[in-house]
């Protein structure tokens, strides 16, 4: 049994979140919503969490910040100690330089990185690409995409017509 | 009582008085006018630019093929002015790429909404300008192909770096600033190259571009993780534009010269960037504005609010001007009196006239609302501020080390063509790498715009039905 998405084209983004609000109520699960920019108020029709992203941006930067200080200590004053003038070894001031600047790259690989993974990216053969005219999500239509089972789709599809979508198509995984 | 009512409209939504948006545009003709260049096959003038642009690369590369060859003594370096025009050219490459984060990141957190039309433009020139900085030092190590000698690897010589000099901290520095200016770049591209593969007019594009937005659909899922994400990296970037010029000023103000060691360096440094790169963002903002025909988002307000940065940071530049001569006179040192002293009157005296007159006067037009908003004397006062940072540079690097402690050892300067080859070259390379930009990027977030005009829409309608009967003031 494959998955299918049924997609359905609004024409504005409060059409849009009343149809996504409407078919959250009739108890349909895989709800995503496509839109050419970020619209506050699909995110709450669609019930989505909160982003754990900082949590791991700050763990990460002090991971690489710790990393950073002790790879300055160990090879400045323990491994390969050299007197400059008889400075100390291991002075606190002349290794934060280095310790900042990687812990921020350190973060903000992370956070890339983590996105990328979440994307699920690269992906550039997404089954909602089949549709021709899906081509206007990031343009100015504002699509509405449930995933279901083959048998449930044409459920889905008089949902949508229902609510008052331009354009519904079914698309199918793995068709091409 | 005047309590505040949620229901009526504040006055003076910015939104609406300060219109950023010059008409009602649809976000489909927005997708097309902002992408038309893109689109749009390169025209005569572009192409022109074009090998004027390759035509200096090939310079940059006889240069740096001679730097190579011969090695550092093909450059007007001496002993004592050891560092020069290759220390000069790495500061203010450096320093420009400085307003692109600024744009970007910090103006990100504060919600202006006028970055959202230039900060494209920005970050692109900071990529390029930090790519052009980065070949100096590169060059200057005398043997490039032992740079990795400054990155700590477990090496066979059993030796590491020495991690109390400031030019390992400039590796740090530099890479991480690169590094995670691309990727801010690059995310904030992905939803726009996305719309550029949808509205592509060849099979080739709509390939290239699918390619390059790595499968973007614009789920709310993602969109929702993205904006998480962008802003974590504005907030990354941010304390970049403050650290990374500091950590480049320390390579001076950690050494003991008369002129370099002083404390008044970082927070100098720093504003000069932010100075100097919204400059360069002007410069070439006003020509591409009109080319790109993206008049309607880059308003002249956008132009008002860069030359009040200019003029802000004018200000901040002539108080490190101040600053430093006023501690040479206050230290009672003769050295730093003498080197600060020879910079006004000495055989730099034309530069140092030259960089007052550039930084700190130049700026003083902007005062005049009427003249901020004039694009023929905001790009040539932003052209000649270019010139006076450069200028600088120039004057910070070689008038300490050419004039220091023994008199015997004095010597002056005079530049090659080989120096004069790298600074053109590169120029040229970062023109070239702009030109491109403007023909293969989205040079203008679309997305922004239109979400931005979509809160001026909600701004709008909002009044209109709280609109109060005349002279109902609470």
């Amino acid at each position: 049994m494959s998955r299918h998405w049924v997609l359905g084209e609004f024409a504005s983004s409060d059409a849009l979140v009343a149809a996504l609000k409407d078919l959250r109520a009739k108890g349909f699960e895989q709800l995503d919503a496509h839109t050419p920019f970020p619209v506050e108020e699909t995110f709450e029709a669609l019930g989505l969490k909160r982003s754990k992203l900082p949590l791991l941006a700050l763990g990460a930067g002090l991971g690489g910040a710790g990393f950073a200080y002790v790879a300055q200590w160990f090879a400045n004053a323990v491994d390969y100690p050299l007197d400059v003038g008889g400075r100390p070894l291991h002075s606190v001031p002349m290794n934060l330089p280095i310790t900042f600047e990687l812990g921020v790259l350190s973060a903000a690989l992370t956070v890339f990185g983590a996105l990328m993974v979440l994307f699920g990216f690269p992906h550039v053969t997404h089954p909602v690409f089949d549709v021709e005219s899906f081509r206007s999500a990031s343009v100015d239509g504002f699509w509405a995409s449930v995933a279901v089972d083959a048998e449930d789709a044409p459920k889905v599809e008089a949902a949508l017509r229902e609510l008052g979508a331009r354009q519904v198509s079914v698309v199918a995984e793995g068709a091409r | 009582m005047n309590t505040a009512d949620p229901q009526v409209p504040a006055p003076g939504d910015p939104l609406t008085e300060h219109p950023l948006l010059v008409g009602r545009h649809s976000d489909l003709e927005y997708s097309e006018s902002l992408l038309a260049y893109v689109h749009r096959p390169a025209g005569r003038t572009w192409w022109g630019l074009l090998g004027l642009g390759l035509a200096g690369t090939a310079v940059l590369a006889v240069a740096v093929g001679v730097t190579l060859f011969v090695g550092v003594g093909a450059w007007g370096n001496n002993i004592p002015v050891g560092w020069a025009f290759g220390i000069t050219n790495f500061v203010w490459w450096i320093g420009i790429g400085h307003a692109g984060t600024l744009i970007s990141a910090i103006l990100l957190l504060f919600q202006e909404k006028w970055r959202g039309s230039i900060n494209r433009f920005a970050e692109a020139m900071t990529l390029f300008a930090v790519t052009c900085a980065g070949l100096f030092p590169l060059l200057h190590l005398g043997r490039p192909w032992k740079f990795y000698w400054l990155v700590p690897y477990p090496s066979s010589l059993r030796a590491w770096p020495q991690f109390r000099s400031p030019l390992t901290w400039d590796i740090a520095a530099v890479g991480t600033y690169l590094t995670v200016s691309l990727l801010f770049w690059f995310l904030g591209l992905l939803p726009d190259l996305a719309t550029a593969r949808d509205t592509a007019r060849t099979p080739r594009a709509r390939f290239w571009y699918g390619l390059a937005s790595l499968g973007w659909r614009g789920s709310a899922r993602h969109w929702r993780q993205w904006r998480t994400g962008y802003l974590l990296l504005a907030g990354l970037a941010t304390p970049l534009v403050v650290s990374v010029h500091t950590i480049v000023s320390f390579d001076f103000a950690v050494a003991q010269l008369p002129g370099w060691h002083t404390t008044v360096f970082p927070p100098y440094f720093v504003a000069g960037a932010v100075f100097s790169g919204f400059a360069l963002v002007l410069t070439l903002l006003i020509p591409a504005r009109k080319a790109l025909g993206i008049e309607h988002v880059v308003t002249p307000l956008h132009l008002d609010n860069m030359a009040k940065v200019l003029l802000a940071t004018g200000w901040m530049v002539a108080y490190g001007y101040l600053q430093e001569h006023f501690f040479a006179w206050f230290s009672a040192n003769p050295y730093e009196q003498h080197v600060m002293e020879a910079q006004v009157s000495g055989p730099y005296a034309p530069l140092f006239w030259l960089q007052m007159f550039c930084n700190v006067a130049v700026p003083q037009l902007f005062w005049s609302a009427r003249l901020r908003t004039n694009v023929a004397v905001l790009w040539v006062a932003a052209l000649l501020i270019n010139v006076g940072m450069w200028t600088e540079r120039f004057l910070i690097v070689v008038s300490p080390l050419s004039m220091d402690f023994l008199p015997s050892s004095w010597a002056a300067y005079r530049p090659t063509w080989v120096d004069w080859s790298l600074l053109g070259g590169t120029v040229a390379f970062f023109g070239t790498a702009f030109l491109l930009f403007l023909k293969w990027v989205p040079p203008v977030p679309v997305s922004e715009v239109k979400e931005l005009q979509r809160e001026v829409d909600a701004s709008l309608r909002f009044q209109r039905e709280h609109e109060r009967p005349t002279g109902g003031a609470p």
